[in-house]
């Protein structure tokens, strides 16, 4: 067994008192791949931004070839130390070309700092020539399709002399085709005895490329196997197993579901335009209902919901309410037509900052107040009992909404739809950032909406124990597609897992799993 | 009803940046009676004062419109451009062209909308930047006008110089056409519903939208009436001078802008009011009539009216800073 390239022991890291990262160690070798999986939050992008220089660790210590130490300080010491980070966004520069982007910062210069081009495009050519043959030095990188951005920036860890590198989620954005060709080209890195981190929520991913594999759960090492001696199976639990973590109380006795309030009948993006493209969704809600819509990060839920609510116009949609074919092509239309959308992120997409609390809470549904004229003293009375009722705390309605706790602001924002009053309310990522107070009083607004006769409740969340107490019915969603629909009794973490991280496709999977997997 | 100061967007505790203009205008106004006590009697006087409002009048409407499109997040440099191109094309008319007065004058205010709309367009529905869109159409118009009118068109008929020189109460027609259109956009963005969607729009384009507020038909809407108000302050202001010149709008939408900074717009979007627009442009106008009082050279004009625009922009940021903490 040869010694590790990369060793760090005893990682810890927590913000403002919650501990993402619980002492957990890691290690690579040189020429392999190591997967790392997790379901989102467990503590990996953590773990790697540390071993970046991106964020400082709390304790721990990291060993690199000869190097040792508690950390790196910044993101550069990491990069000479040997660490090239492909980060999930990408941190290129799109109107520059290729070879300008391999060497931003560090172009190799003639006399007075002038930059030698020609050299420049020399250099890039010769290292394309490894990883990307087909890359032309003098492209454009906002002319390259998203895997050859990709190709271009491992190409630019690697001409930093990278001998760890980091890849986290490469492929949420590459086609089949792509992956392929991602996957050749990390072969051929790991023969040249660079040490792989890949970071994928794609169980089959994981199986077909990486020799080893760490499991993290919430902030914690759960296991290290070589992957040619583990399964699906085993990670999914190994990633979900609850163990100590108190999940929620399930929904008390559920009343029985009322008639169809919503049926989309299909929701289809045209093809090769978005991605995830969204493909022949279709879905039913009844009255009375909550229904969950799961899934990784990327599968489409959100824009799911965004087209249920008019705002992609792009999409072919063929959706009715209560048996009444709907017209959706815009936010308005939507409302109009009894829907309500509260946004995932409410800072970016969701609130007013600048503006008060009763403003805020009135903007859906300003006609209310008067089709010409202005009511303003109704639209405070409404602030006062909606602040009373949701218990949102801040000084007056007259403050601004920007300094509120994020659970305030979720309460205004569900202030604003509840005053709408849609028939359906679809909630992105209702708790997300909200502490676990505020969370309670959330869940317990959206079942007494739901129960109100002739209401329904869409929830997508990535907090399964979240999903799993509150939904009646679940709908897991994977790569723009629905996978499956689950019942209550048959909902679990690993039964969403398993129909979330699962891909259809001949991948080299052990054959005791492989009827287990849809 | 709600007192005024809850009309805008409510934001902080201190001084709204309009009664701090106020303030700064006041104090202005009594430091110059106290060092100049010699040429405060040449200021205050009522004949001085109806001349102050007489020349503001066409900046004060234009600063109207340019305050709601500021409120809804954008703004219009091409304005200056279009009431050059609407008083030239409006006399032409008349003049030229021989069409009976009224004609002319809906003919002018109707082109001063469809152009507005046209900036709207392409600002709403092709999303070219609004920066872009009405510079190319500050070009474009500015051209117009030269090519139609020359340098201008002059001695035009006097039923439509009434238009613009007859008085009530001591001041002059473009003053009240000011003081109506002041009080209808008050009004309009303080009471109705319709134009309090400005304020949503401005605050957060993506949240409007998604709360269902028509953010692509407010923006070609603003831009249409930002038109129509130029195309109106260009033909009051022919009207007032009995010639329509090609070049009286040059740089007039920069002061509009001022103003409306002045008067506590932001170019971020989601604040302003009518009021204080109508007091930016009153205080520039101020300003402007104590310098030509006091025969400072011109030149002093733009460097002391630059200088008062960072500095009241750079105190109120920094004071609104430290309530922030």
């Amino acid at each position: 067994m040869d010694a590790p390239l990369l060793q760090m022991r005893g990682m810890r890291k927590s913000y403002g008192g919650v501990e993402v990262l619980k002492s957990v160690d890691f290690e690579v070798r040189a020429g392999e791949v190591h997967a790392l999986c997790g379901e989102n939050g467990a503590g990996k992008s953590t773990l790697m931004n540390l071993l970046a220089g991106v964020v400082a660790p709390d304790g721990g210590e990291i060993t690199l070839g000869n190097t040792r130490c508690a950390a790196f300080a910044h993101a550069h010491a990491a990069q000479t130390a040997g660490v090239g980070m492909v980060f999930q966004e990408r941190s290129l520069f799109a109107p520059l070309t290729v070879a300008e982007n391999i060497y931003a910062g560090r172009q190799p210069t003639r006399s007075w700092g002038v930059i030698d081009h020609a050299q420049m495009i020399r250099n890039a050519e010769r290292l394309l020539a490894e990883t990307a043959p087909d890359i032309s030095p003098r492209e454009r990188l906002q002319d390259l399709s998203p895997a050859h951005q990709q190709m271009v920036e491992i190409t630019k860890a690697l001409s930093l002399d990278a001998r760890i590198l980091i890849l986290d989620e490469p492929t949420a954005a590459l086609t089949e085709t792509e992956t392929t060709r991602l996957f050749d080209l990390l072969r051929r890195l790991r023969s040249r005895e660079v040490g792989i981190v890949y970071i994928s929520h794609r169980l089959e991913e994981v199986f077909q490329i990486s020799d080893r594999v760490t499991v993290l759960k919430d902030g914690a090492w759960q296991a290290t196997l070589p992957t040619h001696h583990t399964t699906p199976d085993e990670l999914i639990r190994l990633m979900v197993g609850r163990g100590l973590a108190p999940s929620p109380p399930p929904r008390a006795n559920t009343v029985p579901a009322g008639p169809p309030l919503l049926e989309v009948r299909r929701i289809s993006d045209p093809p090769g335009l978005a991605s995830p493209c969204l493909q022949e969704i279709s879905f039913q809600v009844r009255e009375g209902e909550i229904i969950g819509l799961a899934g990784l990060a990327g599968a489409g839920r959100t824009e799911t919901a965004l087209t249920l609510f008019g705002a992609r116009r792009s999409a072919q949609v063929l959706v009715e309410m209560a048996g009444q074919p709907v017209s959706l092509r815009s936010p308005s239309e939507a409302i109009d037509a009894g829907l309500g959308y509260v946004s995932e992120d409410r800072k970016e997409s969701g609130l007013f900052l600048d503006m008060s609390l009763r403003r805020n809470v009135s903007a859906a549904s300003l006609t209310r107040f008067g089709r010409w004229w202005f009511d303003d003293a109704g639209e405070k009375r409404v602030a006062e009992e909606r602040r009373t009722s949701l218990r949102i705390a801040c000084r007056d309605v007259e403050q601004d909404t920007a300094h509120l706790s994020g659970g305030n602001q979720q309460k205004v924002l569900l202030a604003r739809w509840l005053q709408v009053d849609p028939r359906i309310l679809i909630v992105d990522e209702p708790t997300r950032g909200v502490d676990v107070g505020a969370k309670a009083e959330v869940h317990r607004l959206l079942r007494d909406f739901a129960a109100r006769p002739g209401h329904a409740v869409l929830v997508i969340s990535s907090d399964l124990p979240e999903i799993l107490s509150l939904a009646d019915r679940i709908y897991v969603m994977r790569a723009g597609c629905i996978a499956g629909e689950l019942s209550r009794a048959e909902a679990s973490e690993e039964a969403v897992m398993r129909l979330a991280a699962a891909r259809q496709s001949p991948a080299p999977l052990p054959s005791s799993s492989q009827d287990r997997l849809a | 009803m709600s007192p005024p100061a809850a009309n805008a967007s409510p934001r902080r505790v201190g001084l709204s940046r309009e009664s701090g203009l106020l303030l700064l205008l006041v104090v202005t106004v009594v430091l110059f009676r106290l060092l100049f006590p010699v040429s405060w009697q040449q200021f205050a006087t009522f004949d001085n004062f109806a001349s102050v409002v007489r020349n503001m009048a066409f900046e004060g409407i234009l600063a109207l419109g340019m305050m709601l499109l500021m409120i809804g997040g954008t703004f219009d440099l091409s304005v200056g451009a279009l009431a050059s191109m609407v008083g030239v094309v409006t006399g032409w008319l008349m003049k030229e062209a021989g069409w009976p007065v009224p004609f002319a004058v809906a003919t002018g205010i109707a082109l001063g909308a469809a152009s507005g709309f046209a900036n709207g367009v392409v600002v709403a529905k092709v999303r070219v930047n609004a920066l872009i869109t009405t510079l190319g159409t500050m070009g474009i118009f500015s051209g117009v006008a030269l090519l139609i009118g020359g340098p201008g068109i002059t001695f035009l008929p006097p039923s439509f110089a009434r238009l613009g020189q007859s008085e009530w109460l001591g001041l002059q027609a473009p003053v009240w056409l000011l003081a109506v259109l002041a009080l209808g956009a008050h009004v309009a963005l303080a009471h109705t519903r319709f134009f309090r969607q400005f304020y949503y729009l401005g605050s957060n384009p993506k949240a409007a939208y998604l709360s269902g507020i028509p953010v692509e038909r407010l923006q070609m809407l603003g831009f249409a009436l930002m038109g129509l108000l130029a195309g109106l302050a260009g033909i009051v202001y022919a009207a007032r001078v009995a010639t329509a010149s090609s070049t009286i709008g040059v740089g007039k939408e920069l002061g509009a802008i001022t103003a409306c900074i002045l008067g506590g717009a932001s170019l971020q979007g989601g604040r302003g009011t009518a009021w204080g627009a109508l007091l930016g442009v009153l205080f520039v106008a101020l300003l402007q009539n104590m310098l030509l009082i006091k025969q400072v050279r011109p030149e002093w004009q733009g460097i002391i009216l630059g200088a008062v625009l960072v500095f009241a922009v750079g105190v109120d940021s920094l004071l609104n800073r430290k309530q922030s903490r």
